[in-house]
């Protein structure tokens, strides 16, 4: 059944979108501050990540950061704490300068020259499956070999888009059964 | 030799087709001489698939068959010589060498044969030799030859030939019946080689003999018992190379071995995982109680680390032996270590064929002042997650063997298929260059495998040191095997009279009494060497 999943879950399988497991996984990679925004210690370097250089504050207005240059002074200097809403819009423009920041990097990581990063697929689990239902399904692995797609849709925060390069464009190498890949419980691979 | 490839050719153009054995008695001849149809296919210049057929029945044609037909004569020629002499040959092969010499006999229209028989009537006369134009090398010494005998350059007189001490040496292969031996065949039978040698003219068989594919040529592929193909020397190789590059410098030399340890043990781990039943399965799903909370936190997997000192010696002085446990990260890396992503399982008993880790209320242990409790020094009471070796040691010591505590009690587990083979091949390779380096007294190997492995079981976690590996669960439960060995030394120095005094870490052993009737020492991964010797205890009554 080579082809994307119509209604998956219907008959109690559990999983999620392969192309949401690479984005997880290439969250993990790119690391960061693992602080939460809500502590004083979290806002704070995150604030500091996003204003080091005049570029780093332009990025961070393009990411959604749209605070006066006078706010983010007073921040800076203490006087005043970003309310609930700047703090989300904060961790927001963290994660996504953060990306931006790493891409290059991590692609480089893991085009390897060429040589690509080996993927590991965990199969959806069938657990909560009627037995007469259940397939058999394996676990595989699988050489990628060009990240590109991948990781600049990761960066800029495209998910259709990752999930366009996953599933057409890494997938269909494991052959015929790769609709049974679309759903799995984990994508593992290292950079 | 191409003048050979003519005239055959022409002859078998003139002369009625050879005559071929049975189908079975062809295919019995090749697999004695412990050909592969493929190497039988090569020569003759066809597909194997076609040797095949001709031994399944059908009939080759032309050329071709009367290559064929040279081929099964003289194989069994070989036979037949093989059984006429002293060689032991089982009566089987007696058969089906005359089966063979029966056929080609019967209608004597064999073109280019001389089968060994046949030239063996002739007594060594009825040697033709030629007068070559150009001088050849000599097949006996290598130097040129102006004479050939049957078909092979070679000098007349043996003194001409200069270097017949060196002939067995000497692999210039003789250069056969051009259509049958391919030419790039070094294979001279050594024991065939001096009878021509002295002779200078050899019998018309010698050369024969000496030229066919014998036994020692590469076997079939699907042999019973085959050569155990271990990895390639790597670790060896890598310890050269760096050698080499530092000019023979060890500590450089090393420095450099320790740098790229990790990746050179991943390297070791993927060969001897060729041909493995099992995937090294190396990024699974991970539970949360096996990730870090924080960067440089801990997870929620009790080790049992032993640190355990006896509380009251015995009155008296004692001399007391601490020992070293060798290797015993190494020997560890034997244990059930978990296949694939770990699952989730609550309330079922221990299953012998899964490995994890498991939530367990520990035993109370009640022999704290002899020896130490196997699940460490743990301050809090409860529950707490321990590995695979913890448990199964628990499990061995509330057995009727033992009956040391109650049997331990598993709440839930996170556990996959196991196997306990699944480094062993790496582990061997690590254990025999750690050997061999300690029987030669090689330093830098010895440091070299000591990082290879020891950085492996650290780093195969969430290590920024080795990416490739991603299983927290494995190095836990490595590491809780080091100890559970650790701890079954300190059972057996206890049931073999010796008084434990402290247990400590990986693998430090505090003994007092005559420990070498129960351990061996040495390096060796089974042995132990000694760290020290110390008197210990309060002046006992018996010296005032």
């Amino acid at each position: 059944m080579p082809q994307r999943n119509i209604d998956f879950g219907k008959f109690g399988a559990r999983g999620i979108k392969g192309s949401d497991a690479v984005a997880r996984k290439l969250d993990e990679l790119a690391g960061g501050i693992a602080t939460p925004v809500t502590a004083r210690r979290g806002w704070i370097a995150r604030l500091h990540y996003l204003t080091r250089s005049a570029k780093s504050r332009q990025a961070a207005k393009e990411a959604g950061l749209t605070v006066t240059d006078r706010t983010l002074k007073a921040w800076l200097d203490g006087r005043r704490r970003p309310s609930k809403a700047n703090l989300e819009r904060l961790d927001a423009a963290y994660w996504t300068v953060r990306r931006q920041n790493v891409a290059r990097h991590l692609l480089k990581r893991l085009n390897r020259e060429g040589r690509g990063t080996r993927v590991e697929i965990h199969p959806l689990n069938q657990s909560q499956v009627p037995r007469p239902l259940q397939r058999v399904v394996e676990y595989r692995t699988m050489n990628v070999r060009r990240w590109d797609r991948i990781v600049a849709s990761w960066a800029a925060g495209d998910y259709q888009g990752l999930d366009d390069a996953w599933t057409t464009d890494v997938l269909p190498d494991l052959g015929s059964q790769w609709g049974q890949y679309e759903y799995v419980t984990n994508v593992g691979f290292a950079a | 030799m191409s003048d050979f490839d003519a005239i055959d050719s022409l002859l078998a153009a003139v002369g009625p087709e050879a005559e071929l054995p049975p189908p079975h008695v062809r295919r019995e001849l090749r697999e004695r001489a412990r050909l592969s149809k493929a190497q039988v296919a090569r020569a003759l210049g066809v597909s194997p698939s076609t040797v095949t057929a001709w031994e399944g029945g059908r009939d080759p044609a032309g050329e071709t068959r009367t290559k064929y037909a040279y081929l099964l004569d003289g194989l069994a020629a070989r036979f037949a010589a093989d059984a006429t002499p002293a060689t032991p040959s089982t009566a089987e092969s007696q058969a089906v060498a005359q089966a063979v010499a029966q056929a080609p006999a019967a209608t004597d229209a064999l073109p280019l044969r001389t089968a060994p028989e046949e030239g063996g009537g002739g007594d060594g006369d009825g040697d033709e030799v030629e007068t070559l134009a150009a001088p050849e090398p000599c097949v006996l010494c290598g130097h040129p030859a102006g004479t050939r005998v049957a078909g092979f350059a070679q000098h007349l007189d043996p003194a001409d030939c200069q270097a017949t001490a060196s002939v067995p040496d000497k692999s210039t292969a003789p250069p056969a019946r051009p259509e049958i031996a391919p030419p790039a065949r070094p294979e001279i039978a050594p024991a065939s080689r001096p009878e021509i040698a002295p002779a200078g003219k050899p019998s018309p068989r010698a050369p024969r003999t000496a030229t066919r594919p014998s036994e020692r040529s590469k076997g079939p592929a699907r042999r019973a018992f085959q050569e155990p193909s271990g990895p390639v020397d790597l670790i060896g190789q890598a310890v050269r190379a760096a050698l080499t590059e530092h000019h023979g410098d060890v500590e450089a030399a090393t420095a450099a071995l320790l740098k790229r340890a990790i990746p050179d043990a991943m390297r070791l781990l993927d060969e001897t995982r060729k041909g493995a039943r099992y995937d090294i399965v190396a990024h699974p799903w991970i539970p949360d109680i096996l990730k870090k909370q924080t960067s440089r936190g801990a997870d929620q997997i009790w080790e049992a680390r032993p640190k355990w000192t006896r509380h009251a010696l015995p009155p008296g002085k004692h001399e007391v032996t601490a020992l070293d446990i060798n290797g015993a990260y190494l020997s560890a890396l034997k244990t059930h270590l978990p296949l694939g992503q770990l699952e989730h399982s609550a309330g079922l008993p221990h299953d012998r064929r899964r490995a994890g880790v498991h939530l367990i209320t520990p035993p109370e242990w009640e022999h704290e002042d002899v020896l130490p409790n196997p699940i460490g020094q743990r301050d809090e009471p409860g529950p707490l997650w321990v590995t695979e070796p913890t448990l199964r040691l628990l499990l061995r010591l509330s057995g009727p063997k033992h009956a040391l505590c109650a049997p331990p009690e598993v709440h839930e587990s996170y556990t996959s298929g196991a196997t306990e083979n699944l480094l062993e091949k790496f582990r061997i390779a690590l254990k025999d260059a750690r050997d061999t380096a300690i029987a030669e007294d090689d330093e830098v190997t010895l440091e070299y495998v000591k990082a290879m492995y020891s950085k492996f079981v650290s780093t195969m976690g969430e290590s920024n040191y080795n990416r490739e590996l991603y299983r927290p669960d494995w190095m836990h439960i490595i590491r809780s095997q080091a100890f559970s060995n650790l701890w079954l030394k300190a059972l057996k120095a206890h049931d073999e009279g010796l008084t434990v005094v402290r247990a400590m870490g990986t693998d430090e052993l505090h003994v007092i009494g005559d420990w070498r009737r129960v351990f061996p020492e040495g390096r060796g991964v089974t042995e132990v060497k000694v760290k020290d010797v110390y008197i210990a205890g309060t002046e006992g009554e018996g010296e005032e």
